[in-house]
């Protein structure tokens, strides 16, 4: 049992940086109604250009937190000009499919740039167990946790205190009456990127210090973790990303444990196919899609 | 004070409005009646700015609002309640009504946190429901809803687009209330709509549309004094 409890507690830590991942999907798909599949090597070049700066620059943290972070941001400001921005409005599929397609060409310059399979990455402090009762926690776990908390209090506060995240609601709620409201919604999907890039390279951040390394891999895994995250949780909702996101840090956590490596990988995507089948809204998802249906049918 | 000279709009290679002129003058209600596929939405949306006009301009007293942007639009003192109310279901009624002073100015938060309280004097079902979310409310509720929000930019002209569009005909009777009202108060209102009747009763000026041009225009009393358009438009032998 304290086996069990134990996993429930690595799971609930390291699924607040899957929270963060499915948080960038769902704030992006809010507003546009469509996937950034760059999303994830967007955070992965932004990593790179974190490790490079570490490996030849400067071994200061903060500073490859920081090139992290607006390294993200560049990216993902590019990708939402090109492919979401410069596409019509209404070739939905076109752009999400340039969003994979420039994931392609996101991933080859990270290999152009760092050709070797895993480079070192740097963390605040060094890795110590903290005891607490019979559990015992590793700190860039807490670490991540607090500072996810804190992330998500942010986020709380510029969507539904500020005037820039009123404008995200409304275009989320209802795109062509923000337009009548005078509501920029082509403004509004550049800031939803940029505040879902810094999001996304900090989450990065705290992932890979976690792991203490970062390999060419990192984007494809990011996508998926933070794409299962979200559908677990529920498309669209941002209560939902970060249950779905602890949810699978759970599942992952026990699954490892009791099963190995293997089982942990496989866990994920069986847990998503059984949500499919049993709640296919999603955690959150089921009762907000259907409030959401009603709404929309009396406007 | 809102003049449109011969606009011409298209969606795509269709000439949705053929050289339309009209003038909506101040502290009056103006009415733009016509079946359906007339154009009267096209024309709405080309004055808001939400559709590009191919040629002919658009003036708000001394302003030129020829292919504006939608929010500069806004910012120049026209306000839209679009047609079937649209309204964030989502967002609480409050939030709903700030969403519609999005366009005015920061350093204007004062002044709309007073018109905030003025539509929740005038509008008193909206403040008992002030965190409802919007989505929850009936029909005649999102239609003040939509007003209230329009009438947060501190419009100079109120454009309504088909506000009796779906509801029960008492509710009916009383939106047309609020607008009469509304425009008794001094609110300059540009109105369309396919209810004649209702709109005979609070128009002081009507244009009708027909196949994206002007064919009628004058006061409602002509209007009803003609024969050919109160067979069409009125039935024959309505008041």
């Amino acid at each position: 049992m304290t086996d069990f409890l134990q996993n429930c507690i690595d799971g609930v830590m390291f699924g607040s940086g899957y929270a963060l991942l499915a948080l960038g999907f769902t704030l992006v798909f809010g507003v546009m109604k469509r996937l950034n599949l760059s999303f994830g090597p967007s955070i992965m070049l932004g990593a790179y250009a974190g490790t490079w700066v570490y490996l030849n620059f400067s071994q200061n943290v903060l500073l490859v937190v920081l090139v992290t972070v607006m390294i993200t941001v560049a990216v993902g400001i590019y990708v939402e000009r090109l492919c979401f921005w410069a596409v019509r409005r209404d070739a939905t599929i076109a752009s999400m499919v340039s969003s994979f397609v420039i994931w392609m060409q996101l991933e080859e310059v990270a290999m152009h740039l760092l050709p070797e399979r895993t480079y070192p990455f740097p963390a605040f402090f060094t890795s110590t167990v903290i005891d607490i009762g019979p559990f015992f926690v590793r700190s860039e776990h807490i670490s991540m946790f607090l500072l996810t908390l804190v992330l998500l209090a942010l986020l709380h506060l510029f969507l539904f205190r500020t005037r820039p995240g009123l404008a995200v609601r409304a275009v989320s709620d209802n795109p062509l009456a923000s337009r009548y409201m005078g509501i920029n919604s082509s403004n509004v999907l550049f800031l939803a990127f940029a505040v879902v890039s810094v999001l996304g390279g900090l989450a990065g951040f705290l992932i890979l210090s976690a792991d203490s390394q970062v390999t060419p891999f990192f984007g494809l895994w990011a996508t998926f973790k933070g794409l299962i995250a979200m559908m677990l949780g529920g498309m669209g909702s941002l209560p939902g990303a970060i249950l779905g996101g602890l949810l699978l840090g759970v599942v992952e956590a026990n699954a490892f444990w009791y099963g190995g490596p293997v089982v942990r990988d496989i866990s994920a995507y069986l847990l998503l196919f059984m949500m499919l089948i049993v709640r296919p809204g999603g955690l959150v998802g089921q009762r907000i899609v259907a409030q959401q249906q009603a709404a929309y049918e009396r406007v | 004070m809102l003049k449109v000279d011969n606009i011409v709009t298209r969606y795509g290679t269709i000439e949705a409005l053929k050289g339309l002129s009209l003038e909506a003058c101040e502290g009056q209600v103006t009415c733009l009646l016509g079946p359906n596929g007339a154009g009267k939405t096209t024309t709405l949306f080309t004055i808001a700015g939400i559709l590009n006009s191919h040629s002919g301009s658009i003036t708000l007293e001394k302003d030129n609002l020829t292919n504006l942007s939608a929010p500069g639009i806004v910012r120049k003192g026209v306000a839209l309640v679009p047609e079937n109310r649209l309204i964030f279901p989502q967002m609480s009624v409050e939030e709903n009504l700030i969403a519609g002073a999005f366009a005015r100015p920061r350093k204007d938060q004062p002044a709309i946190n007073a018109d905030l309280k003025g539509i929740y004097e005038r509008f008193p079902p909206l403040k008992e429901r002030s965190t409802q979310s919007g989505g929850t409310l009936s029909g005649g509720e999102q239609q003040m809803l939509a007003i209230g929000r329009a009438l947060m930019a501190r419009p100079k002209i109120l454009m309504m687009d088909e506000p009796s569009l779906g509801l029960a005909p008492i509710i009916v009777e009383k939106i047309f209330d609020i607008i009469s009202l509304l425009n008794k108060e001094g609110v300059s209102i540009l109105l369309v709509e396919q209810n004649a009747r209702m709109a005979l009763k609070v128009a002081h000026h009507i244009y009708l549309l027909e196949g994206g041009k002007v064919t009628f225009n004058g006061s409602p009393q002509e209007m009803q004094q003609d024969e050919v358009i109160q067979r069409a438009y009125l039935g024959a032998g309505s008041t």
